[in-house]
């Protein structure tokens, strides 16, 4: 048969921001007219999502909707400090600076609610843009506690800073502690290896990862895909050749890209482990969805034709080369029997 | 050559414009009608982002020379919808979660319309082949094929309308919903504007001359032929910098413009700003570079021996970095395995491929600050080291980040922000700066290549009980992230496992290759790769499972990792189980059983691709017609 299936699996570990240095992120809140708010922190997406998470996240906190939420600003001059976007640490160091902060400034307008009410603060309740006391019938619309507030002399904000206890490495034996949060993964890959012509497909994978807490389910599973598929180029076609110096894979024409045509179905799984030390649970995932892909595909080649590849990428050339160097070593063993 | 004079339809207005002959249809509609929606992202024809209508057909705006839209119906990502009217394929990306950076979006939202105007009952399979011509690097395309086959089944009625809308979380619980995301909607109408579609008033265009050498002494430069040419507002180099020039993300060996020497081809030289980009591109050709070549190393082992090359002064070995980890004794662990394995791994250097070429501007505001709008992934660090070089006070240095179409970790490097102040200081214009695909791929990092050599002993029963693990890396011309790569590589890279005895080293090292630097996963991928592979190969020679062989050695809760650090909660056998369960795994040792195995091609998969065979089996369907 011209075609053979085969699955491999592979584990993961990976460490949540940066590695073996403090990590700090901050973030400011402000609860705003009409019962929106304002974050700021410096920080924008770079295709991950994060806007909407920290959106979800201020709203959480506020008891209102994330489309309530202004969220930026991308600004050294304008935002605190929130660092790279970068290391898997979005979700975990901003995320849970913006739940700082927003705690604080909600912590402001709950007091001047409460001595309204003439409540204990803490019997008020902020949920669905309004903000109640439980026990009593006291209820307002979020947007009338602002007003409250600000008729009070007072603007509900928050400034919230997130740092990590971690050390850098001992130069001799590495001893440190460079992260105080860890994920671990698994992944299933199965592989179709055309005999014929060396084509490995790979069809589906089966994707395990502890992100802490998903703040966005689907989000996490955009991660998971996409990390799944750029690990798979690498696996099975990119290459980036330089001769002498010189790239010969200059455009887009040469360095072989995955296509929709070329992607396996991936199924997520999403483990949540919460993180203790911060005040969300949250980790993260960027990262680690590409570190188990490419053994786990090596490793399913290895189980449909038994070519063990152990140079990166198992292009067509590769894979039939390794089938056949595994034919020539069987007729011999053969032979000697 | 004389101008054209384009007379067409353009989103359904009647346009009568003046062209270039040598614009492309990309350039009129975006530089000239202003329709930024659809982006460049390789100008070759290969990613698809700028995908237009042309009298109704999806072509490559990249490829159609402006001539061809003489009286032909043009249609932009602009002519679908809008944020508040987006039209029903768009509205299904947003539910979808089809776009993350969002620039590959607005030619995918072309592609998915055009797959289903072509056939409104495309199965999944048609819809790849449809939107084959159409690169994304951030979503692994599962979510856009999600999107498509939405829009198709609410178009054809099989599903309502309502499967479009936001999904309100029941408890009011905005943590763990699936709230859509806030940024679609200026994505996938293309109105979002990246840094490649802003403009500023009196805006100058920079280019940047680049060294065809590997490695050559700068003997002289001259730029007078380009200074003198009508059009050019200013030209700068190394002697420009102000203050203590050179960046990096861990050392700061780079220069903003070659400083005395290249490293590498493609390392930056001169930058021109001038009124429009192809007169920059011609004062390039005005300034005269003497080299004085230098012998040259591209093999990082080559690099390490005494006598090679030295490519910067202060790394006489060209070491730019040896992380390592000890742990026990291995020499005595490897005297107690059963069984020891030994095996050479390697990976190949990568292209980040994000879709946004780099591209900035930058500007002094009327206070003097210098400010720099760009995609960069690290706004903190590069205000930090773009004070230095300029020798300003940290606050007359401004960062602006603006939407980045993919990073992955190639956009942490300040790589022509320097360039942009510099330009910006000396003309007191804004200026921009666009790469070109080419020049994204020759000029900025790569992933690291590596060669990894993985020496591990285990008992019978498969404890592993010494490894020894050296990786040597290509780091090429500049240090860039090689030293945090090599410090993750080396503290993840044995694995989530109990190992009493490790001898881990990773070696970054400089050569006059393309330099390598972060990139997803960061020294991770290439060491996990490794130990991940070795398993498999150690399991079969024990007869175990490869789930098996890795619970015999998995952490768990209270371990204690390589660098001794004490870990709580660890979920790796609760990820395991999970996996086995969730891909049904038939358990048993990997001795290319493929065959044999009873778990294979069951739900999950997708069907394997067979190019064409859509056509065959409508040909085939239709030939009983034929002969009836």
């Amino acid at each position: 048969m011209a075609r053979r299936r085969g699955r491999g699996m592979a584990a993961c570990w990976y460490g949540i921001a940066r590695t073996a240095t403090v990590d700090r992120a901050a973030a400011w809140a402000e609860i705003d007219d009409g019962g929106t708010a304002k974050i700021a922190t410096g920080v924008t997406e770079i295709g991950e999502g994060i806007l909407t998470v920290l959106a979800q996240i201020a709203a959480e906190e506020l008891g209102i909707r994330p489309q309530d939420v202004t969220i930026g600003d991308n600004d050294t001059a304008r935002a605190p400090e929130a660092a790279h976007a970068g290391a898997t640490r979005q979700t975990y160091m901003i995320g849970n600076a913006v739940a700082l902060a927003a705690r604080q400034a909600r912590a402001q307008l709950v007091d001047v609610v409460a001595s309204q009410w003439g409540v204990a603060a803490n019997l008020v309740e902020t949920a669905n843009g309004e903000v109640f006391a439980r026990k009593t019938n006291h209820r307002m619309p979020m947007g009338d506690a602002v007003s409250l507030c600000k008729s009070r002399g007072v603007v509900p904000v928050g400034a919230a800073s997130f740092g990590t206890d971690t050390t850098g490495l001992d130069p001799v034996d590495g001893s440190g502690r460079p992260w105080q949060a860890y994920v671990f993964g698994c992944q299933v890959a199965e592989v179709e290896v055309d005999t014929l012509t060396g084509e490995v497909q790979v069809l589906g994978v089966w994707a395990v990862h502890d992100v802490g807490r998903a703040v966005n389910p689907r989000g996490v599973e955009g991660q998971i895909e996409g990390g799944i598929v750029q690990a798979l180029g690498q696996a099975l076609m990119e290459d980036y050749r330089i001769e002498n110096g010189r790239t010969t894979t200059p455009g887009l024409a040469k360095y072989i890209l995955p296509t929709a045509l070329d992607v396996p179905h991936v199924t997520s799984v999403i483990l949540e482990d919460r993180d203790p030390i911060g005040p969300l649970g949250v980790k993260g995932i960027g990262e680690p969805a590409m570190v188990p892909t490419i053994p786990a595909v090596m490793n399913a080649i290895y189980d449909a034709v038994g070519a063990r590849i152990t140079a990166l990428p198992a292009t067509p050339e590769r894979v039939l080369e390794a089938i056949k160097e595994r034919e020539r070593a069987s007729r011999h063993r053969a032979a000697a029997e | 050559m004389p101008d054209l004079r384009i007379d067409a339809t353009v989103n359904g207005r009647a346009i009568s414009r003046p062209a270039k002959p040598w614009q492309r249809l990309l350039d009129f509609l975006r530089d000239d009608l202003n329709l930024t929606g659809n982006k460049e992202g390789c100008g070759a024809g290969e990613c698809g982002t700028c995908s237009v209508f042309l009298d109704g057909v999806l072509v490559k705006s990249c490829l159609v020379p402006v001539a061809k839209a003489q009286n032909a119906r043009v249609e932009t990502i602009e002519s679908l919808g809008r944020a508040g009217a987006l039209s029903v394929l768009q509205r299904a990306f947003h539910k979808a979660g089809a776009s993350q950076c969002g620039y590959c979006i607005p030619g995918m939202v072309m592609a998915g319309t055009a797959a289903l105007r072509a056939n409104p009952l495309a199965g999944r399979e048609e819809i790849r082949e449809r939107l084959g011509g159409n690169i994304c690097r951030c979503t692994g395309y599962q979510k856009i094929l999600d999107a498509v086959e939405l829009t198709r089944d609410v178009g054809n009625g099989t599903l309502p309308e309502s499967a479009l809308a936001e999904e309100e979380p029941a408890d009011g619980r905005f943590i763990g919903a699936n709230v859509r995301r806030l940024d679609a909607p200026s994505k996938v109408s293309g109105a979002l504007k990246y840094a490649a579609d802003m403009t500023m008033p009196g805006m100058l265009h920079v280019q940047v001359l680049r060294s065809p050498h590997p490695h050559a002494r700068i003997v002289s430069i001259d730029t007078a032929g380009a200074q003198a040419m009508p059009g050019v507002a200013g030209v700068v180099m190394a002697d420009d910098v102000p203050g203590i020039d050179g960046f990096g993300v861990f050392v700061n060996d780079q220069p903003v413009l070659a400083r005395g020497k290249v490293r590498y081809v493609g390392d930056a030289i001169v930058a021109v700003a001038a009124e429009d980009e192809l007169t920059a591109r011609r004062a390039l050709d005005h300034v005269t570079v003497v080299y004085d070549p230098l012998p040259a190393v591209f093999d990082p082992r080559e690099a390490m021996r005494p006598g090679a090359p030295v490519i910067h002064d202060d790394a006489p070995d060209n070491i730019t970095k040896h992380i390592p980890i000890r742990v026990g004794d291995v020499e005595s662990g490897f005297a107690r395995s059963d069984l020891i394995v030994t095996q050479t791994y390697s990976t190949q250097a990568i292209e980040h491929a994000y879709l946004e070429p780099e591209a900035g501007l930058g500007y002094v505001d009327p206070d003097g600050v210098v400010t720099i709008i760009s995609p960069s992934q690290n706004i903190t660090h590069h205000r930090h080291m773009l004070a230095r070089i300029l020798a300003l006070p940290i606050n007359r240095v401004r960062f602006i980040m603006s939407p980045v179409g993919g990073g992955f970790g190639g956009k942490e490097d300040m790589i022509y922000q320097g360039i942009l102040a510099l330009l910006a200081i000396k003309t007191g214009r804004p200026v921009r700066y666009v790469f070109t695909r080419e020049e994204s791929i020759i000029a900025t990092a790569k992933r690291h290549p590596s060669r990894t050599t993985l020496k591990m002993g285990l008992t019978r029963d498969g404890r592993i009980c010494a490894v020894e693990f050296r990786m040597i890396s290509d780091g090429g011309a500049y240090g860039l992230s090689t030293e945090g790569v090599m410090r993750k590589a080396a503290i993840l890279g044995a694995g989530p496992y109990n190992i009493a005895n490790l001898r881990m080293d990773t070696y970054g090292v400089y050569t006059n290759n393309t330099p390598s630097g972060a990139f997803r996963s960061f020294g991770a991928l290439q060491t996990q790769f490794a130990t991940e592979s070795h398993l498999d190969i150690c399991a079969e020679k024990l007869g175990l499972d490869p789930f098996a062989i890795r619970r015999v050695n998995a952490m768990r809760d209270g371990a204690v990792t390589h660098t001794k650090q004490t870990l709580g909660s660890v979920s790796l056998m609760r990820a395991l189980a999970a996996a086995e369960e969730a891909a049904r795994w038939e358990a048993g040792p990997p001795s290319s059983r493929g065959a044999t195995r009873h778990d294979l091609g069951g739900a999950g998969n997708r069907a394997p691709c067979t190019l064409g065979a859509r056509f065959a089996a409508a040909e085939h369907a239709a030939q009983p017609e034929k002969v009836a």
